[in-house]
């Protein structure tokens, strides 16, 4: 029996006759029948990826049972782009097509990058835990594996050049049974061997280094090369130092379509216009098999996962300060289920989770009472203090996950000048750094086929951030203060925002106009009243900076406007 | 950096601030009142509504009026006012506090020997009250709807939908309407509103706006603008009830759900909170824990008029000119207890030295028909007196006059009345 007829006798135990797989041509085997249940979807396509039999799995099976919501697309129609020929077009402004972006400005290569959204990191990158990954659940020959232990390494040089806080806090694995333990104290040896630092804690050791532990938790891995960055600032300053460097970026930008000629792409269809460029680099996340399809280049398949985090009131880290001083990452003892941690972010929350939960919704970024509720009950088993009181926000991401469950970063294979960096889920930000040096190169071979290419001795690897007031020293600041008044006058009084860094925000070279925008640059209305003191303040900053009334600002752009116009007789401020 | 001595700083320009600063000033106390907006007057600037200052000044004025009483003694007054004035930290020193304060001529510290904690309160948010779905515009709370309408002319939505029937939710419906928005209604997840009675009057009966009791905002969805909410019948427990969604659509849900003092000084000070109020512990003259430290209005816990809050300035600020001017014995304190249905009393001691009539703020933890608060002092009953009902929306002031020396804890009970009780008295 040959293995598509094994694969064809199991998908019809699974799904009955509903669902039939073929071989393709270039290795692939494609699902193809349609099920009204989206879980058997998703099982469906594991099992065509079981034991790696296929080049990749495409699962079309098509799902009955809801309709699927079409991708959102701006609303915005004009010519912006319209004949832009750049060597390089990047599809996708998360962490990975702007990371990209940067490192391909150390080449002299014209590059354009494109983003549906109105801000750079709107979907996964802002929406994850932060964590910058030792690795410890990752197999050896995975993708992931080797990228993610390349970006931890590259982590504090990266941020330190981009101005980026990085925390290089550890991890801690903790375990609860007894039992387990004689394996435990083997276990460093194995992750030295596999290349990541590790050390046991015993039982006082533990509660000794984290006293806001469960006292339920007896022993414990140490890694020490595991950290926390703020993944929304890291990809807002990789996109401002492409922009800096001479990228270009094009934000409300979709792709819609891709003119082939043979093996080669020609043009590509946006809503502003249509781009001629030399070589495509699609990092465009959950969609990154729809652009795969449009290239006529997919061996993959994206099953969307959502995952929810909350995030805490600063307070309870305060009184977690001897938990999080020392470490800061946490994670229960089941790191193979995806069962998430108590990490304490960059900024100093605390943050819980995340959940995963398989979705036919690429862009649901909702959260729910039930998932909130479950992550909270069970990592208050690992510190009784985590307490849901304390919660100020959730937010969801939609994981970019391939049923082979590993990256997918290959130049293309039917067409010749695409460089796919896909299926890029946890550590996609740990691994971000590492993805995005070698996709340059791929694309900058592509370009050096048609003309030569050179380094860019212009190049400025540093990025001067936006001055962080709350943390400089008295002297410091105040001697800022002297040169601008601005950022002596508090916006956001939960996160002592001043008003000179709203309007720093609104003057980067990534275009800033929405109050969202402003909060993911500077942390105004992060805190505890989630923007209830400085939500109109800041509003008002934007429309007065950037001449507008304020009833056209907008939360995250068209559509989101902040109110609903003026009152019967305002308007007169 | 800049260095300045006071005898009294006060944190926080709202009524609280303005009646506790004029008061220290009056009492002969060097004052210096720190604002973090550009203008004194606190929440009440956005107030535009009437029924302020019944009880203090016996007729009803507006929020900004209320304010103005006190702004024109303020400026009569010497108290040196610093607006555009962010304090951002308290330290304790050996003859008073620092207050870090950051300004646009750049950062300073105030060097005072009592300082008034007069900070306020904010509001509670969607998802602190487990509303989910994702993160369109057009919900806020009622007091940025507030802001927005009555400072910044702006409508927060055409079609709103209101959670919480707290005082500021029932204002805002009304407001809303009188703007050309339509209230779909008021939502409310315990059996009975929490608002005034008053207000559930003049704002919603009176405008022909729907009180659902029993009832909550479970899920909001859109994702730019807000589009729809999902609302569920709750249970006892405030929970919802499955199977009983329904969605309404809106362009706006605005959240009156509760208040939380803000007292982050405090606690960076290491002081820690009651509870029940929310607010730092302290003694019949607003003094918290910390000698010199004093408390007052919406931080200290939420009240419901302004008058009390200006009247707990007014005790607070006394207090504290009289500590920097070395007035205020220390004495030994005895704690007051409460017992039965109420919610909390305050203040939650009282130092031994008692020389005059003491004000007490108590609160029903539910609603109760007739009910006899007690308070003993040991085997002393120093008070009985019956209440026809009492409902946790209205703050209960009760003056006492209390003996010289305090024997024991002072204990406050309230007991439901026992069928026959009414005919005896």
């Amino acid at each position: 029996m040959t293995r598509l007829d094994k694969l064809n006798r199991a998908l019809e135990e699974l799904c009955g006759g509903s669902v039939r797989a073929q071989a393709e041509e270039d290795g692939c085997v494609r699902l193809t029948g349609s099920l009204d249940n989206w879980e058997k979807i998703v099982q469906a396509g594991y099992l065509a990826a079981r034991g790696k039999k296929w080049r990749g799995v495409l699962n079309d099976i098509r799902f009955t049972g809801q309709e699927i919501p079409p991708m959102r697309t701006p609303a915005l129609q004009d010519n912006a782009i319209d004949g832009a020929q750049p060597d390089v077009l990047v599809i996708g402004a998360g962490i990975v097509g702007c990371a990209i972006a940067r490192e391909l400005r150390r080449y002299d290569l014209d590059v354009l990058l494109v983003e549906k959204e109105h801000d750079v990191a709107m979907q996964t990158s802002s929406r994850n835990d932060g964590m910058v990954h030792p690795g410890i659940d990752l197999k050896r020959g995975q993708l992931k594996q080797r990228y993610n232990a390349r970006g931890n390494a590259m982590y504090d040089a990266l941020c330190r050049e981009l101005g980026v806080k990085f925390k290089r806090c550890g991890q801690y694995l903790c375990f609860e049974e007894r039992a387990m333990r004689p394996a435990v104290l083997l276990m460093p040896l194995y992750f030295r061997l596999k290349g990541i630092p590790c050390r046991y804690l015993g039982e006082q050791a533990l509660h000794q280094a984290v006293p806001g532990l469960s006292s339920s938790l007896r022993f414990a891995l140490f890694f020490p090369t595991a950290g926390t960055v703020c993944p929304y600032g890291l990809t807002i300053a990789y996109a401002e130092n492409a922009v800096q460097n001479g990228a270009r970026l094009s934000l409300d930008t979709a792709v819609l379509d891709m003119q082939r000629e043979g093996r080669f792409i020609r043009a590509v269809q946006t809503n502003r216009g249509t781009v001629y460029p030399k070589v495509v680099v699609n990092a465009a996340g959950v969609f990154s098999d729809r652009i795969a399809e449009m290239a006529g280049d997919r061996f993959f398949t994206i099953h969307p996962r959502r995952g929810t985090n909350s995030i805490l009131d600063k307070r309870a880290s305060e009184s977690l300060h001897d938990i999080v001083s020392t470490m800061g990452a946490l994670k229960t003892r089941s790191a193979h289920t995806k069962g998430g941690g108590i990490v304490l972010t960059a900024d100093g929350n605390l943050l819980v989770g995340p959940d995963a939960v398989e979705t036919w919704m690429r862009e649901d970024f909702s959260t729910d009472a039930a998932g909130v509720r479950a992550v909270f009950d069970r990592h208050s088993e690992t510190s009784p203090q985590v307490k849901q009181q304390d919660l100020i926000a959730s937010f969801s991401g939609v994981r970019a996950a391939t049923y082979e469950e590993d990256f997918y970063i290959a130049r293309g294979i039917h067409t010749h000048n695409i460089v796919h960096a896909a299926g890029i889920q946890s550590p996609g930000l740990t691994a971000a750094p590492a993805i995005a040096v070698d996709v340059a190169s791929m694309a900058a071979q592509l370009v050096a086929e048609t003309r030569a290419v050179g380094q860019n001795p212009n190049f400025d690897p540093v990025r001067i951030p936006i001055p962080l007031l709350r943390e400089m020293s008295p002297q410091q600041r105040d001697q800022l203060i002297a040169q601008n008044p601005d950022y002596g006058e508090i916006i956001c009084r939960c996160e002592e925002v001043s008003r000179g860094e709203v309007l720093d925000a609104l003057r980067r070279p990534v275009p800033c106009d929405t109050v969202d925008g402003v909060k993911r640059r500077v942390r105004a209305g992060m805190g505890r009243c989630q923007g209830g003191f400085c939500g109109p303040l800041v509003a008002g900053i934007i429309a007065q900076e950037l001449g507008i009334p304020l009833e056209q600002v907008t939360k995250k752009g068209r559509g989101s406007e902040l109110t609903a116009g003026r009152t019967k007789g305002g308007g007169s401020l | 950096m800049k260095q300045y001595y006071t005898d009294v700083a006060v944190v926080g320009g709202g009524p609280a601030g303005l009646a506790a600063a004029l008061t220290a000033n009056r009492e002969g106390a060097q004052v210096m009142l720190l604002e973090r907006e550009g203008r004194l007057g606190g929440i009440l600037k956005q107030c535009i509504h009437d029924g302020f200052g019944l009880v203090r000044f016996g007729e009803k004025l507006t929020g900004p009026e209320y304010a103005g009483r006190f702004l024109d003694q303020i400026a009569e007054s010497g108290i040196e006012v610093m607006t555009l004035a962010f304090v951002s930290g308290i330290d304790r020193t050996g003859s008073g506090y620092q207050l870090r304060v950051i300004c646009r001529e750049g950062l300073c510290v105030i060097h005072a020997r009592a300082v008034v904690l007069s900070t306020g309160c904010r509001e509670r948010t969607a998802k602190q009250v487990s509303i989910h779905g994702d993160r369109p515009s057009g919900v806020l709370t009622a007091g940025a709807a507030q802001h927005y309408v009555n400072l910044l002319g702006q409508l927060p939505g055409r079609r709103c939908v209101i959670l919480g029937s707290g005082d500021i939710g029932l204002i805002m419906a009304r407001r809303l309407t009188l703007e050309g928005a339509e209230v779909l209604g008021v939502y409310e997840a315990k059996p009975e509103p929490s608002g005034l009675a008053r207000n559930i009057a003049q704002c919603l009966t009176d405008f022909d706006i729907p009180l659902y009791t029993s009832r909550t905002v479970t899920r909001v969805f859109g994702s730019e603008r807000l589009e729809a909410v999902e609302v569920c019948e709750t249970d006892s427990q405030m929970r919802p009830v499955p199977g009983t969604a329904q969605r309404i659509p809106c362009d706006a849900l605005i959240l009156s759900v509760g208040l939380i003092p803000e007292n982050e000084l405090a606690l960076g000070l290491g002081l820690s909170l009651d509870p029940r109020t929310k607010g730092p512990q302290c003694d019949q003259r607003m003094q918290t824990e910390l000698p010199g430290l004093f408390c007052c209005g919406n931080a200290l816990h939420v009240s419901d008029l302004v008058d009390y809050v200006s009247e707990s300035g007014e005790t607070a600020g006394r207090g504290a000119a009289d500590f920097a001017r070395g007035r205020l014995p220390q004495a030994k304190t005895v704690p007051v207890q409460a017992e039965g249905p109420l919610a909390y009393v305050l203040p939650q001691r009282l130092s031994a030295d008692n020389q005059e009539k003491t004000v007490f703020y108590f609160r029903a933890g539910k609603s109760c028909g007739p009910a006899v608060l007690r308070v003993r002092c040991g085997e002393t009953e120093l008070l009985r007196r019956r209440y026809r009902a009492l409902r946790p929306p209205e703050m209960e002031r009760l003056v006492l006059e209390l003996p010289a020396e305090l024997p024991a804890a002072l204990q406050f009970s309230l007991e439901p009345e026992e069928p026959g009780e009414e005919g005896k008295q």
